[in-house]
């Protein structure tokens, strides 16, 4: 098929409802080949070989600007207009960057070192006093080539480099990895394995749910509320900790299954542990739902219209937010059989939406650890397998939403791990969320969507 | 229910650490050891060590702390050679960093043991931030022990640097330093700012901390442990010596 026709087709199904959720690149024998990842209740993958300059999406999904923009960069493709774009993986100096320049208006470089203990990311912010006038991220400062250090390391040690990608969310990166691998050799993890894994990544959902609403309470200058938020977070990873042998649960999801038989110490020190943990959660959630004064600074803050969410292939808390049903768990019987009843949504797409969210999240997550224990399904936390050559992708709801591995394998070795969190696909709806907002509303919008810049950066 | 009432029946949840002794669950991946082992059993260990830590030897192998990120996969793999502890207090303090202890020492006892922290990420995983803002939380309460967070360099006593230096944070971190006043001290918070870790040799990433700031007190971990970053820095305060990097 050549590229025109191609694109025909891409644009069809993105105008039919389909979401565009991912593009990335890949280098086979000397051929750059970029895949599409396109939802449309089933994930489906079109790809094509570059052949000469590659119409843009982003007329028809703006949520395809950062996708090219980063393949020009790394792979040298040329996008229809990428050359105009500004540079999104380079760091450039911020002179170049800048594009008004009048008196009236003042640019403040805001990052990539910023107060407090805040991971590395620049943020260009044109003001001309509260308002906003134009905001750009300049980020990419923590860019550590992780998916280039997967080429060649062994399948079973590679799950660790996965969970370097987001060491905060180290279970969903190593349950995505995994899965991906799976699929290219259908390869069915024992049940016990899948207990495991569904009661991790829902541990994970709850402590970093808990890390997203204590900042918020923090940045409300509510201490006592962000510290009780704060400890409650800190229970969990203190079971974790007793259970697994690492306060993040790391080291303990691989290909196959689990590394060691983790499900009998989770439920024993769940059992001694996880009703207080629960407690100590809600005591802080029901606090912060409570407090006016946090409130005050959430509603109507940074709202992102279900419209806008659409057109950019928004996920996770962000995009339920704003009522968009997305959420991977519902869908996929893989971590889990899929959830029955409703998922988690509010309507108004501001702050206080997403944080309703992440709250109402807490609690079917502690719902879902607990029935996976209970369960306690019998048998091997392990399959042995046979690496084969091949591709595959995977989707695991991460905390921060839907995240997408894609890996292929060549003569038995990784040749390609490709990544897209959820925190990638949520940050370019950060700027269409600042306007009607003014500068001390930055943190509140910043913190309620939650994103991790080291899964952004990679 | 008032925030204050919440807090008091919560109870007191501070660990009294560092002055009076506290501990990691028996489970906890904190450091591994090399036992007696026959060599081949050793380079079995250092196949499967994806951060190059295990360094055979003759009848044990050595163990470098500073790269070690606690998978575990050691002594998962070759019980016969590797042994895991939960042994927390990891702070490795530098060659030649004593001076700067001693006078980090006399300065915070001028003020009430008073010490700020600036940090930087200079290309960490996420985790190690999330680390270093709970030994603020109830349950380690550094404030109680004059340990306090500034947003400028200015009054900055330690900066504490987080993850592998990228290329791009090499700047940024340089002026930060040059931004803080004599003396200053500097910390590696977590394996990948010890010693690279994984990424220890990328063609994509700088290196160590160290390869562009002279670092005083290395903390290695993946993430370390509140209790780890409470013992680093009550190390770089020069109130308890360190241990030996290597094991």
């Amino acid at each position: 098929m050549n590229s025109a026709r191609f694109h025909v087709r891409l644009v069809r199904k993105l105008t039919d409802g389909a979401r565009l959720a991912w593009i990335f690149a890949d280098r086979v024998d000397g051929l750059t080949l970029l895949h599409y990842v396109l939802d449309d209740g089933e994930l489906h993958v079109l790809t094509t070989p570059v052949d000469g300059v590659v119409p843009s999406l982003t007329t028809h999904a703006p949520g395809a600007d950062w996708y090219e923009r980063e393949i020009s960069e790394r792979f040298a493709v040329v996008f229809d207009g990428t050359a105009e774009r500004r540079p999104l993986t380079r760091t450039v100096s911020a002179e170049r960057l800048i594009r008004h320049k009048s008196a009236e208006v003042s640019t403040v470089l805001y990052g990539p070192v910023r107060s407090g203990v805040i991971e590395s990311a620049r943020w260009i912010v044109e003001t001309a006093g509260e308002d906003f006038i134009d905001v750009y991220p300049s980020m990419f400062f923590k860019h550590r080539g992780v998916e280039e250090r997967f080429v060649g390391v062994p399948i079973d040690l590679a799950p660790f480099v996965a969970e370097h990608v987001s060491g905060a969310t180290a279970s969903s990166h190593a349950s995505a990895f995994s899965r991906a691998v799976e699929n290219t050799i259908n390869l069915v993890v024992p049940e016990r394995a899948r207990a495991t894994r569904a009661v991790l990544v829902e541990l994970e959902r709850i402590h970093q749910h808990l890390d997203s609403l204590a900042k918020l309470a923090e940045d409300a200058s509510l201490s006592v509320g962000a510290a009780t938020t704060f400890a409650a977070k800190e229970r969990i990873h203190r079971l974790l900790c007793d259970a697994t042998g690492s306060r993040f649960a790391r080291g303990v999801i691989c290909v196959g299954g689990t590394r060691f038989d983790a499900l009998g110490r989770l439920r024993e020190i769940c059992a001694r542990d996880l009703d207080a943990a629960e407690r100590h959660a809600r005591s802080a959630i029901d606090g912060l739902a409570a407090t006016q004064s946090l409130l005050d600074r959430l509603i109507g803050t940074g709202h992102l219209s279900k419209a806008t969410v659409k057109e950019y292939g928004g996920v996770g808390p962000v995009a339920r937010g704003s009522g968009i049903a997305c959420d991977v768990r519902m869908r996929e019987g893989y971590l889990y059989t899929p959830l029955q009843g409703e998922e988690a949504r509010e309507h108004n797409g501001d702050a206080v939406s997403r944080a309703l969210v992440r709250i109402a999240e807490i609690q079917r997550s502690f719902q879902l650890v607990r029935s996976a224990l209970d369960a306690n399904p019998q048998g091997d936390h392990f399959i042995c397998f046979d690496v084969a050559d091949g591709e595959a992708i995977a989707r695991v709801e991460s905390p921060q939403g839907e995240l997408l591995y894609f890996v292929r394998i060549d003569g038995g070795k990784l040749a390609r791990v490709a990544v897209r969190s959820a925190s990638y696909a949520n940050w370019p709806l950060f700027v269409p969320s600042l306007p009607g907002n003014i500068f001390t509303d930055f943190s509140f919008i910043e913190h309620s969507f939650g994103a991790s810049q080291a899964e952004v950066d990679r | 229910m008032s925030w204050m009432a919440r807090g008091l029946r919560g109870g007191v949840l501070t660990t009294r650490y560092p002055l009076h002794p506290d501990e990691m669950p028996d489970s906890y991946r904190g450091a591994f050891q090399s036992i007696a082992s026959a060599n081949q059993e050793q380079e079995r260990g250092a196949a499967v060590c994806l951060s190059g830590a295990i360094f055979p030897g003759a009848d044990r192998a050595t163990i470098d702390r500073a790269r070690c990120f606690q998978c575990g996969q050691c002594a998962r793999e070759v019980p016969e050679a590797f042994q895991t502890s939960p042994a927390f207090e990891l702070a490795v303090v530098q060659a030649g960093a004593e001076a700067a202890r001693e006078r980090l020492h006399a300065r915070s006892r001028a003020f009430g043991r008073s010490v700020h922290l600036r940090h930087v990420d200079a290309g960490s995983d996420g985790s190690e931030e999330q680390e270093l803002a709970a030994i603020f939380n109830p349950f380690y309460d550094a404030n109680r022990l004059g340990i306090f967070l500034t947003a400028t360099p200015r009054h900055a006593d330690v900066l504490i640097v987080t993850g592998v230096v990228t290329k791009p944070m090499r700047q940024p971190l340089l002026r930060t330093f040059e931004a803080m006043p004599e003396p200053k001290t500097v910390v590696a918070l977590g394996t990948s700012a010890c010693s690279g870790g994984i990424f220890a040799g990328s063609a994509t990433v700088i290196g160590p901390v160290s390869s562009v700031l002279p670092v005083d007190v290395m903390i290695p971990g993946a993430p370390p442990a509140p209790l780890s970053i409470l013992h680093g820095l009550w190390v770089a305060l020069g109130h308890v010596l360190a241990r030996e990097t290597t094991a």
